[in-house]
């Protein structure tokens, strides 16, 4: 305010006063000798000398009138300037300790009624938060008024202002009361309390008294500790009772509830300071305590029956508290590898082995991805596991894997789209990954693509090829070369035969009319087949023959040999009833001819012109009159070949296809077999270990034993021990690959 | 070797009476080096493989065999082609037979 403003008031205010002044003003009058004199006032202006009594008197009755609630006889305006008026005479000092005294009066006079015994609960709450809303507006009017002390000698003295002169009062007569005090905290506790039990409450009621005792500042002191080790006993026993009582589900709805409720509270009345001690409280009492049993007994039945709500769920609540994922995530990974050594583990359950990995990791990442916010520990976790109990059976799951890869690759599978198989495939390849003996995951997918490929059973070349490329990125272009290999010879094969018929076209001999095709297989890249000898036909050999020199006219130094296991041949054969085509093996053709001379062939005479070895000849004599196609008829009648049973042609033979497909019978794969698979997969090894120790040595020249061993184990993709790498070192220094360095018998150095 | 053989000579329309004839044959063959011992003497890897070396660089991704053919000597002992030329730059000798080395051919 500047001085004109500060000055103004108090002429209109104090009439005698201003008309002294003015006066005193009249009387300096320029004198004859037009000098100017400067004179003294001749009395300084004067207060009336009860002028202090009858303004606070009337300030007095105005402040009365306020506590009271009774109407004010002056207007606001001359009150206030009253104010105004004694604070520019220095009387504010006596002000401020007059005021001070009537409130405090008035204040210290509120607490009896709080003081009576035996008062209802919510009515003393009530009564109090009125008469705190009441002391409110009391003081906001009278501060209204004394505005002029507040802003000038309050502010200039540095002492409590009227608004907070009221708190303290208040506070000081009324809350510090410890009577009052606990009554009041016991009252908030009790209404909180109810309403956590389900109760309806004024909340209200609740939000006024809490910013009371914010605005005292006693609500840490006095509220807050109690309230939070209220918090802290209703939880502590609510976990402990309700974890007994309910289903985890259950618990972790009514946790989440609980939470939503308390931070409502905090809206609704509560400090929010008091929000972070309030929600931590809860999580530790309800979840912090309970999160290892929580994990026990809920955990599994969640990730068993699927229940990604829940799930989702306990992963929210658990990341609230400290440690709570780590738990989690230790407790997942733990169930996987629980469940997953079930589906491994049982040879009984080898068949479906396979799709219920696929199921399982599907359903995994399902929960990692909904439920888990792909949280990138539970990603890593879930591959752990899975790599883990995928292994703890050694070879099968590799040999499954393969298997199943060879019946969707197969011709006839309809069942998948081209895409459809795709992912499939993606999907198989992420189990693979898993797997540690890839190269047992090799032998037995060479096999069965050998099979594919010479059958022509391959369902789609692209897929195929598909499969093919993701095992080179997987494995690199040494764990497919071989695989390429197998693919390349049938392109050169394909080439082969169409030279070979021109250069029949050009050399026509006398040659049989059967149209000949062979498929030409480098040995190594294939599966080994055990060797047989039988005896074809005349002709048969013939055509052979002109084959194998045709062959080797354009190949040098090469040898063949032929494989009768694995040809196959499409018969032409006239029943009385028609004609019809067979595609049948090669042992099965062999058999079938000998009827074009006699009609009746005895066992004994078979295997003496085929040569076919004995068990071989059994099935394939089983195949011709005991399956589904039965151009033969043994005698007697009967599932297993006896050496003196006799084979007769089956003129009656009739179906209703022309060309009809005649199935070997399947040796079981004997355990022998499996043996040799593994041998071979063993023996591949070593190779490759030794491979891998060259490759490495010729990089870097000269290595310790210990950094190579460790390169090894990058390199080599399948499970190997350090003994078994020292074997192979040894043996590539005495084979000149590499040496001990002379100096230091730990370190190699690579010969070149 | 066969000769002509009336009893077996297939054509249909001529014999009808014929009960199995063959129309169509797929044979598998497996061709390997025509060697006597299928180990190479030099890295001790099977001749069908490719040498150690060429293993290690893994050449054959692209190439598929043809970069680690086999060689046959006068003396007719064979070796990786790869392991005998580094072999014969230290000592033109079959290391088998010690005999001087000289190429009789080479596998295609």
């Amino acid at each position: 305010m500047s001085d004109t403003t500060n000055r103004r008031p108090n002429f209109s205010n104090l009439p005698e006063n201003v008309n002294n002044r003015s006066h005193n003003a009249l009387n300096i009058k320029p004198t004859a000798a037009k000098k100017l004199v400067i004179k003294n006032l001749k009395s300084e202006p004067k207060l009336p000398d009860d002028y202090r009594e009858q303004t606070w008197k009337k300030l007095k009755s105005a402040v009365l009138a306020i506590q009271q609630s009774k109407p004010n006889e002056y207007s606001l305006e001359e009150l206030y300037q009253a104010v105004e008026n004694m604070c520019n005479h220095k009387m504010a000092f006596l002000l401020y300790q007059k005021l001070y005294s009537l409130t405090e009066q008035y204040v210290a006079h509120n607490i009896e009624q709080f003081l009576t015994e035996s008062m209802d609960r919510y009515l003393f709450l009530k009564k109090m938060s009125d008469t705190w809303q009441a002391h409110c507006n009391q003081m906001i009017m009278v501060r209204s008024i004394f505005l002029y002390l507040d802003r000038t000698y309050i502010l200039q003295n540095h002492i409590s202002s009227i608004w907070d002169m009221g708190l303290e009062l208040f506070s000081k007569y009324i809350l510090l009361n410890t009577l009052v005090q606990t009554r009041v905290v016991e009252g908030l506790l009790m209404l909180i309390e109810k309403e956590r039990q389900g109760d309806q409450v004024d909340r209200t009621l609740l939000k006024s008294l809490l910013r009371m005792l914010t605005d005292l500042q006693i609500y840490d002191k006095a509220f807050e500790q109690k309230f939070l080790q209220a918090t802290e006993r209703l939880y502590a026993a609510e976990g402990q009772r309700l974890m007994q009582e309910l289903e985890v589900p259950d618990y972790l709805a009514h946790v989440d509830k609980r939470i939503t409720e308390e931070n409502e509270r905090v809206i609704h009345y509560l400090d929010p300071a008091t929000k972070y001690q309030l929600i931590h409280t809860v999580e530790k009492q309800l979840l912090r305590e309970h999160v290892t049993q929580i994990l026990q007994k809920g955990l599994d039945q969640l990730l068993c029956e699927f229940r990604l709500e829940d799930l989702s769920l306990l992963f929210n609540l658990l990341s609230r508290v400290k440690n709570g994922l780590v738990d989690l995530c230790s407790a997942f990974n733990a169930y996987i590898k629980k469940k997953g050594r079930t589906i491994v583990i049982d040879p009984e359950k080898d068949k479906t082995m396979v799709q219920e990995l696929l199921d399982f990791k599907d359903s995994m990442d399902n929960v990692v991805n909904n439920c888990f916010h792909k949280h990138e520990r539970f990603g890593n976790s879930l591959k752990e596991a899975f790599e883990n109990f995928i292994n703890q059976r050694t070879n099968k799951p590799a040999e499954l894997i393969a298997k199943f890869v060879d019946s969707k690759l197969r011709a006839g599978n309809k069942e998948a789209t081209e895409e459809e198989l795709e992912r499939l495939l993606d999907k198989i390849m992420v189990l693979f990954r898993f797997i540690h003996g890839k190269d047992v995951f090799e032998a037995f997918y060479k096999k069965d693509l050998a099979k594919r490929l010479l059958v022509g059973k391959s369902a789609s070349v692209d897929a195929e090829k598909s499969m093919l490329s993701k095992l080179k990125q997987e494995c690199g272009g040494g764990f497919t070369s071989k695989l390429e290999g197998m693919f390349k010879d049938m392109e050169l094969s394909k080439d082969i035969n169409q030279a070979f018929k021109q250069h029949l076209t050009v050399n026509s001999r006398d040659l049989p009319q059967i149209e000949m095709t062979v498929s030409i297989l480098t040995m190594g890249y294939w599966p080994t087949y055990q060797p047989m000898e039988v005896t074809l036909p005349d002709q048969m050999v013939r055509l052979q023959d002109v084959f194998k020199d045709f062959y080797l006219s354009k190949h040098s130094g090469r040898k063949l040999q032929w494989q009768p296991t694995l040809g196959h041949c499409v018969l032409k054969a006239s029943f009385k009833l028609g004609p019809k085509e067979l595609v049948v093996s090669l042992f099965q053709t062999l058999v079938l001819i000998l009827f074009n001379d006699c009609y009746e062939l005895a066992f004994d005479y078979i295997k003496e012109v085929t040569n076919i070895e004995d068990g071989e000849l059994r099935r394939t004599l089983q195949s011709l009159a005991c399956g589904k196609a039965r151009v033969l008829i043994k005698i007697p009648k009967g599932r297993d070949v006896q050496d003196d049973d006799r084979f007769r042609f089956n003129d009656e033979f009739t179906n209703k296809l022309f060309r009809i497909k005649i199935n070997q019978i399947q040796m079981k794969e004997t355990t022998e077999e499996q043996k040799a698979t593994e041998e071979r997969v063993f023996q591949d090894r070593q190779y490759q270990i030794d491979a891998a120790i060259v490759r490495i040595m010729k990089m870097r020249k000269t290595l310790s034993h210990n950094l190579l061993i460790s390169e090894l184990y990058i390199q080599l993709k399948f499970p190997v021990k350090p003994a078994d790498l020292k074997k192979r070192i040894e043996s590539l220094i005495d084979r000149d690959y590499m040496e001990r360095d002379k100096d230091n018998p730990i370190q190699y150095n690579y010969v070149a | 070797m066969a000769d002509e053989n009336d009893n077996e000579r297939i054509d249909e329309n001529q014999r009808p009476d014929k009960m199995f004839t063959l129309k169509k044959w797929n044979a598998v063959a497996m061709w390997s080096w025509d060697v006597e011992c299928d180990t190479c003497a030099i890295c001790r890897v099977q001749v069908m493989d490719a040498c150690l070396r060429c293993q290690a660089e893994s050449k054959k991704d692209s190439y598929g065999k043809q970069d680690c053919v086999v060689v046959w000597g006068e003396c007719n002992h064979s070796f990786h082609y790869c392991c005998m030329s580094l072999w014969v730059k230290q000592n033109n000798r079959c290391p088998l037979c010690q005999q001087e080395w000289s190429i009789q051919r080479m596998g295609k």
